[in-house]
Order: structure tokens, then C-alpha cells, then sequence
């Protein structure tokens, strides 16, 4: 099935799915210890509720989210707590597998809230890899009207097979899932996207197309390249949507998610099952027997690789993801994540160290493959020349770090690593900016309310004064007095402003962007009321100083 | 990081491969083969005096600098370009040039114009045109010595190479070109007369024609390799075609036709080896068309009003200046950025 529409770019690296293809999706044996690391989602870790001793089950709440965009995190196996640390939880197994399950749903007859309580509830994160909390993905509808679910099953990357098998296996299952979300966030069509390298997974899919309900699934099989499963490329090639720099999916009214997304949040509605396993794909010439297993989160990757047949011998070096944007792994005595969808014992013949780097030559290749048509070159000249305003003119913040320019430069430059490095200079660049702007105004606060509090003393005691004499330099200061009380009116009248101005600020941005944090503005508020309370004591005391010491005039000077 | 190589090899993915920077230096010298064969067969073995002279001195200047710049000389000397360097210019200057000529030339290219601005990668000008250029305007006498085509082995090459013939003799060998003849036919003269009165000695024309579908065919396969992308010779060609069209078309009796223009000269080599040299030509699809435009249009303008007959390295040194220009103004809208018009 021919697509109109296409991005830009894109390449063609060896696939290697075969060797994980082949084999049935297996349940990985039970292990003896998990650590589970309190950060396996975007944002905020969780923050532990369990100590040292207790006894879980299988799904039992070890950890909680902190923040809005986070996560809970489940116990994997059963047994006790034996170490909690900064980072994260060790669970011995009991070797039982005892399961607290949450009640079962049916989705079709719940509230939408009940739902997405079930999915904060069992911990669900999107499991492509970036791993954002599902049920806040699913209230930005919210903010945007969504008339569409992607379902992106293209799973580019080589080597990795996970939603392929997943889909062999479960594609009924998946399918359910999806109406579940379109029914959370109100989509009114559902679209599958899946490379066609796929044969047995689409036709799992042909096979449960028809019965899929209430939404109708259109099923669109695309070519297999190089980054068709990058979110904005899929709903490209899809749906010819643009989606808007910087912005979301959800600005072109579209969700996306991937199979083994779905197939959780089914599971922990109809089954009551959180999140606690996950379809990894261990794979490379390393592995004697490669394939896609169930595996337990917190499971290690050394355990999981040496169930596979790893030959030390001939090991080079083990990636995390794909080859293309996953990363090596410094130890193997690392846990398997809500993130870890691949797992790669490469042999050094098979993914070779890089050769070392020469300069570029402009060949421009890399602008040729670039999905986004960005200028690689160019980006790559000035991210060494660490050129900040250069960076933006060429759009380094669009870049999606597929690594495609990388992959083909002819001078085996890290293309892609120097744009990681200025984007993080760049935003932490922006973050000191913002962190001095906020001291700024704390010092500002700080110096209204001494200038009021100095104020108010001042008040205080020119009343015990008035009250217990008179001064002879009184009258001196009774006609400087009322030159005070004009520049006081002023200084009064433009505090009252800046009160209204910042309450207005204030009122819009909150309007405008709930989500963004609004302690800056309200400090600049608080700010504007102190120096307006000043103004007011000030004010009132040089009036009533006027009053007690020049009466007559003054009172006709006010009445005018 | 990209952990997969381009590099790699698998035998599923043939068409995937980029070769390394060095086998594309190596792959344009050998599209140069088709063009070298054939200008020594019209003009015999001081094409290849030339060319094995430039490369020499090429090497032999890279790893002097190299060496006082304390850079590493070997790996930078196997990436070839200093190597195509000297194959470039040797081709463009006339047969079996003194030894002298050529070293300055590649004192010119490989020293000043690559090597002092920070090396490969870093030239803003083509450093063969560079060299090129400057004997053009500091020995003109040297560098239109072009011999009508003969023998494989000329007169005196020996002589011609070590620079011991007296000066007096160089103008008696020396024959025009036919850019150069048909620039310097008197005002008086049409076109057609030009040619009937049969200004070159028998088979010039014919044997720069065929040299130029040499070039064509070495473009070709760099093409076909994807060594070089179509943009700059197409854009470069068709620029040509066009106002050469229109000269003609102005004054059909004096002006040369479009195909005079693109079968004379270094137009083809120019389209295909010079002009597409990626280092200083403009990077993004959009400059790289206006870039190779400009440099049609300026070999055009010079040709038919300037004073010198060819202007392939003065039209692609002048577009080399407006690189910078042009990578700042032709940056491609990415994907997401709304276009000007639909801006919601």
C-alpha cells in the first residue's frame, strides 16, 4: 500500500532483525534479585514508600511518583525489600511469585478519570524509550482536540524486534489497547504504521483488523528506512501532518504510540497487571540464542545475556536501544528498565569501533539524509566553534538525533554527539539565565519588605514622638513636609500601577500556559504590594504630619 | 552516538555505503583517467609530465607543511586530496609545462591556498584554481603554449620540462586554442568567415571535443558513484547553455554557438572535477544550484567581455567568495517550520 506523502532524507543501514525474528517471544526465568532504579521515566524519580525488610508481591507500590510528570513504580518479583538507596530498590526474590493484582476493568464501561487513575495507578510509561508517564500523555487532550491514534509499529532501528514479536503475538490485544487510549483522548480514527519488513506482524495485524471496535484501524504499511518510526516522520508519512517545531504531536491533533504502550495499558485495565515486565530484544553475534523475552524489570543484564548463550570470548561491547541511538553500556551489572527495549552483545566484527575522525569536506551527504533538512555540516562547524547564535540560525534545537548524517559521513565525524553537547551547553546556558533572573527578583522582594518594614518602624515612632512633644525643628520640617507629600503621592500612585501591571502579567500567563511555573511573576507581585504598602504608610504618616502641624493649608492644598 | 558505521560490511546492504573521505579523493582521480587518457593521446606525454610532475610536488609541498605545522603527515597524505590536488592542475596547464611553472603553481595550491587557511576542509578558495590562476596572470606567455595536437612524444619535450628552451623558440611551437583563436579573431571577421578560413591546425577542434566527452564521462561515473550530486554541474551547465543561447542568438555572426562554449575549454572538466569540489563550493541544495548558475553565467560574461578566452578558475574563484554569503542565505526551512504563507 503506496503512500503519498514523505519526509525528507533517511537512510538505509543493515537491518539484522533476523537473527532476533526467528525465535518465539519466551518468558525469561525468574530472577533471584531485581534492582529497580527510582528514575525509569521522563521527569521527577519516584519517591520509595516501602523500607528495609518489608515483604512484597508481585505489583505491590514500592516507589511513588514525585511531581507532575512521574511515575509509580512497582515490585517486579515477590519477596523482601532488602536495600533502598538514593537511587534505587533491591528486591530478593522469595521464589514464590505471589501477584497483588489491582480489580479488574472493563474499559468500555468505565469513566474515562477511572481509567486514567488505572493507568497512573499500574505506572504505565511510553516503552519506545523516551519513557513519558502514559496517563499525562493522555490528558493533554486537555489542551488539544485529538482526531487521531497513531499506533507507530514501524520499529526502524536494526537489530531490534520487540514490537515486532510483540504484535505477532498479541496484535488483538494491541488493537484493544488502542481503542482504549482513543477512547481516553477522543480520537476518532486509528492508524497503524508499520514497516514492511514485517510480513508475519501485519498479517497477525490483517487477521484482527476487522473486528476491532468501536473505531475502525486503518492499517498502512510503509517502506523500510531510516528514521520512518521518528514520531514526526511517521505522522508525516501517515497523515501528511507537519508537526510545528518545537511543538507536540498533539498541536496537529495526534497521539502516538507504540505497541508495547498499548498492549500495558490493556493489560492494566482488563487484568489489573501494572507495569512490571516488558518484551526485551536480546540480540548480536554474541548470543548464541537470540530472540525477544518477557522479562522482569530490575532484572540484570548480565543474568539476561548469559541465559542467552553470551560468549565472553567474543563480546566487543553491549548497546542499549538500536545501533543507531542507543548507547553502549558501561557495566552489564545494570538493570533491565521500563526503557531497555534491545539489548545488543555485539562482537567487534559486527559493530566496529568508528575509524578515527578526519576533517569534513562539505560533501553534503549528510544534508542529503537528514530527515529533518537541516544543514549537518554547517551545524557541525559551529557547534565546534561553539557559535550559540549560529546554532540557532541553523535550527539545532529541530534535530531528532537519528544519527543519520553520523551513519554516512564519509570523515567519521560524531555528527550527532556534538549536537547533544551544545544542546545541553545551550540549555543549561538557559537555565542559569532563568536561576539569575530569579535571585534577581528574590533580592527585590527581600529589599521592598525591608523598605516597608523600615517604613512602618518609621510610622511608629514619629507617633510616639508626635505625641509625647513637640519639636522645635518641627516647623522646619512641616514645609519640606510638603514637598514630601507630593513626591509620596507620585511614588504611591506608581506602586498602585505596578501592583495592576503584575497582577495582569500574572493573570494572562497563568491563563495562557497552566502548566509553567509562575513563582518569578508572583514574586514580582509580592514585590509590587510591598513597595505599594511603603508607599501607602508613608503617605498616610507625611499627611498626617502635615495635618497635625500646618492644618489649614494643607487641608486646602488636599481639598484643590 | 550512531554505533553503525558506514563503513561496515554487509552484504545485504550493498547500496548503502558512503566511501571514506579518502576513497572519494581516490575515486575522482580516477574519473580523471577517461580525460587524461585522451588529452595524451592529442597532445602527448607532457599530459602526463604534467600531471605526475603536480602530483609530486603536490605530495612533497603537503608534507613539508604538514611537518612545520607539526600536524601528522601520513594519515593526512593518504586522504589523497593533495594527490588530486596536483592531478587537477596538472591537467589544466598546456603540455609538458617547465617544472618551475608547475612547482609554483602548487606552491601557490597546496601551501598558500590550502594549508595556510587550516587545511583540508578549511580552504575557502579551490586551491588548484588558485594556483592556476596565478600563473595565468604572472606567466601568460607559459601558460598559452598549447601545442596544436600531435605525436605521442612532442618535439623537445625534454627541453619544454627542464625549461631549457630559449624563449625565443616557445612562441614558434606554441598554437591557439580554439577559445583562444576564436577570442582573438579580428573585430571585422564574422563568424562563419572565421571558421572557413580554417584558423586551427587540422584536427584541433575535433581533438578538444572528444577531450571534453572524456570529461563528461568521468563526470558521469562520479555521478553515478554519487561522489558529487548533480546540483553545481547542472546548474553550471544549463546557466552556460542558456546565455550562450542568448549571445547567439544576439549576434549569431560574431558570438561562438552553445555547443562551441560547452565542447572548448574546461567547461566540462570545469562542471564536473572544479566546480564541484566540496570544500569551497556552497553546502545546501539551494546554494549549491546558485552556486554552479553563477559560475555558468561568469565563465559566460567573461568569455564573450572580459579578456581572457576560458574563465572556468576566475568564475569559480569569484562564486568561492560568495560561499559564505550563500550558506547563510540558502539555510532549507526543516521540516515543522511553517513556510512564510501558512503560518497558523
Amino acid at each position: 500500500m503506496p503512500t503519498a506523502f514523505d519526509f525528507p532524507g533517511g537512510i538505509y543501514p543493515p537491518e539484522r532483525k533476523h537473527r532476533s525474528q526467528q525465535s518465539a517471544l519466551l518468558e525469561a526465568p525468574l530472577p533471584r534479585q531485581v534492582i529497580l532504579p527510582l528514575q525509569q521515566h521522563s521527569g521527577q524519580p519516584s519517591t520509595p514508600c516501602v523500607n528495609e525488610g518489608d515483604v512484597v508481591k508481585v505489583g505491590s507500590i514500592i516507589a511513588r511518583q514525585e511531581g507532575m510528570i512521574s511515575s509509580h513504580l512497582h515490585a517486579s518479583i515477590s519477596g523482601v525489600i532488602v536495600e533502598i538507596s538514593a537511587t534505587q530498590i533491591t528486591i530478593d526474590s522469595d521464589g514464590r511469585d505471589d501477584w497483588q493484582r489491582l480489580p479488574e476493568m472493563n474499559w468500555q464501561l468505565s469513566e474515562p478519570l477511572a481509567l486514567l487513575e488505572r493507568l497512573n495507578d499500574s505506572g504505565i510509561v511510553g516503552l519506545g524509550g523516551a519513557g513519558f508517564p502514559t496517563h499525562i500523555k493522555t490528558r493533554v487532550v486537555e489542551q488539544h482536540s485529538i482526531h487521531t491514534l497513531v499506533i507507530n509499529a514501524a520499529e526502524c532501528e536494526p537489530y531490534i524486534t520487540a514490537d515486532d514479536l510483540t504484535l505477532r503475538h498479541y496484535a488483538g490485544d494491541v488493537l484493544e489497547g488502542a481503542q482504549l487510549i482513543a477512547k481516553l483522548c477522543g480520537a476518532r480514527h486509528i492508524v497503524i504504521g508499520i514497516e514492511d519488513n514485517k510480513p508475519e506482524a501485519i498479517e497477525a495485524l490483517r487477521q484482527v483488523l476487522s473486528t476491532s471496535q468501536p473505531l475502525a484501524v486503518q492499517l498502512k504499511v510503509i517502506p523500510t528506512r531510516y528514521p520512518s518510526g521518528g514520531e514526526r516522520q511517521l505522522i508525516k508519512k501517515l497523515l501528511d501532518l507537519n508537526v510545528p517545531s518545537g511543538g507536540l504531536p498533539a498541536d496537529v491533533g495526534v497521539l502516538c504510540h507504540n505497541p508495547g504502550t498499548l498492549l500495558a495499558c490493556l493489560q492494566a485495565v482488563r487484568d489489573g497487571q501494572p507495569l512490571v515486565s516488558r518484551v526485551v530484544t536480546l540480540t548480536g553475534d554474541a548470543l548464541a540464542q537470540p530472540g525477544n523475552r518477557w522479562v522482569r524489570l530490575g532484572t540484570s543484564v548480565r543474568e539476561l545475556l548469559e541465559q542467552a548463550g553470551l560468549d565472553r570470548a567474543q563480546l566487543s561491547h553491549v548497546i542499549q536501544g538500536g545501533p543507531m541511538m542507543g548507547s553502549p553500556l558501561l557495566t552489564l551489572d545494570t538493570p533491565v528498565t521500563k526503557l531497555t527495549n534491545c539489548l545488543i552483545a555485539a562482537t567487534f566484527d559486527e559493530l566496529p569501533q568508528a575509524p578515527a575522525e578526519s576533517p569534513c569536506i562539505r560533501c553534503g551527504e549528510c544534508e542529503s539524509v537528514c530527515p529533518v533538512a537541516l544543514l549537518p555540516q554547517q551545524l557541525h562547524w559551529y557547534a565546534r566553534a561553539k557559535d550559540d547564535a549560529k546554532m540557532q540560525h541553523y535550527h539545532l534545537f529541530d534535530c531528532i538525533e537519528c544519527g543519520a548524517c553520523s551513519y554516512v559521513c564519509p570523515s567519521h565525524i560524531p555528527l550527532v554527539d556534538d549536537y547533544r553537547d551544545a544542546k545541553n551547553r545551550l540549555r543549561h546556558q538557559r537555565i542559569e539565565t532563568l536561576k539569575a533572573e530569579h535571585a534577581k527578583h528574590r533580592f527585590e522582594f527581600r529589599q521592598a519588605r525591608i523598605a516597608r518594614e523600615e517604613a512602618e518602624k518609621q510610622a511608629r515612632r514619629e507617633a510616639r514622638q508626635s505625641q509625647n512633644r513637640r519639636t522645635p525643628t518641627a516647623a522646619a520640617s512641616a514645609t519640606s513636609g510638603e514637598v514630601d507629600l507630593r513626591g509620596l503621592r507620585i511614588a504611591h500612585a506608581a506602586a498602585k500601577a505596578s501592583v495592576r501591571k503584575a497582577e495582569k502579567t500574572l493573570a494572562r500567563v497563568a491563563q495562557e500556559d497552566p502548566k509553567q511555573s509562575l513563582e518569578d511573576l508572583e514574586i514580582q507581585l509580592a514585590t509590587a504590594q510591598e513597595n505599594l504598602r511603603a508607599a501607602d504608610i508613608q503617605l498616610a504618616q507625611a499627611r498626617k504630619q502635615q495635618a497635625t502641624e500646618t492644618p489649614a493649608p494643607a487641608q486646602n492644598k488636599e481639598s484643590l | 552516538m550512531s554505533m553503525m558505521q558506514a563503513s561496515q560490511t554487509d552484504s545485504q546492504n550493498a547500496a548503502a555505503k558512503r566511501p571514506s573521505t579518502a576513497n572519494i579523493m581516490r575515486w575522482v582521480i580516477i574519473a580523471t583517467l577517461p580525460g587524461i587518457v585522451t588529452m595524451s593521446y592529442f597532445f602527448g606525454l607532457g599530459v602526463l609530465s604534467n600531471v605526475l610532475l603536480a602530483a609530486a610536488f603536490g605530495m612533497a609541498f603537503e608534507a613539508a607543511i604538514l611537518r612545520l605545522r607539526k600536524r601528522p603527515i601520513r594519515v593526512t597524505l593518504n586522504d589523497s586530496s593533495a594527490l588530486l590536488t596536483g592531478v587537477l592542475l596538472g591537467v589544466s596547464l598546456p603540455p609538458a609545462s617547465p617544472w618551475w611553472l608547475i612547482g609554483v603553481g602548487m606552491v601557490a595550491a597546496i601551501i598558500v591556498a590550502k594549508q595556510l587557511y587550516g587545511g583540508l576542509g578549511h580552504n575557502p578558495f579551490n586551491p588548484a584554481m588558485v594556483g592556476y590562476a596565478l600563473l595565468l596572470v604572472s606567466f601568460p606567455t607559459y601558460m598559452t603554449l598549447w601545442a596544436p595536437p600531435q605525436g605521442a612524444v612532442p618535439t623537445d619535450l625534454w627541453a619544454h620540462i627542464s625549461g631549457s628552451l630559449p624563449t625565443a623558440q616557445l612562441d614558434s611551437l606554441s598554437g591557439a586554442t580554439p577559445l583562444d583563436a576564436f577570442k582573438h579573431k579580428s573585430e571585422a571577421m564574422l563568424a562563419s568567415e572565421f571558421w572557413a578560413a580554417q584558423p586551427l591546425p587540422s584536427g584541433t577542434l575535433t581533438a578538444w571535443r572528444l577531450i571534453a566527452v572524456a570529461w563528461l564521462v568521468g563526470g558521469v561515473l562520479l555521478l553515478v558513484k554519487r561522489i558529487i550530486s548533480w546540483h553545481i554541474p547542472v546548474a553550471m551547465l544549463s546557466s552556460m547553455i542558456l546565455l550562450a543561447t542568448l549571445f547567439y542568438l544576439s549576434s549569431p555572426s560574431h558570438a561562438g554557438s552553445p555547443l562551441f562554449h560547452l565542447l572548448t575549454g574546461a567547461t566540462l572538466f570545469g562542471a564536473f572535477f572544479i566546480a564541484t569540489d566540496p570544500v569551497s563550493a556552497a553546502t545546501s541544495r539551494r546554494g549549491k544550484l546558485i552556486y554552479g548558475a553563477g559560475i555558468g553565467a561568469l565563465i559566460m560574461i567573461i568569455r564573450s567581455v572580459g579578456g581572457y578566452p576560458d574563465a572556468v578558475a576566475f568564475a569559480v574563484l569569484l562564486m568561492n567568495l560568495c560561499v559564505p554569503l550563500l550558506d547563510l542565505y540558502s539555510v532549507p526551512r526543516p521540516t515543522g517550520h511553517a513556510s512564510r504563507g501558512d503560518r497558523r
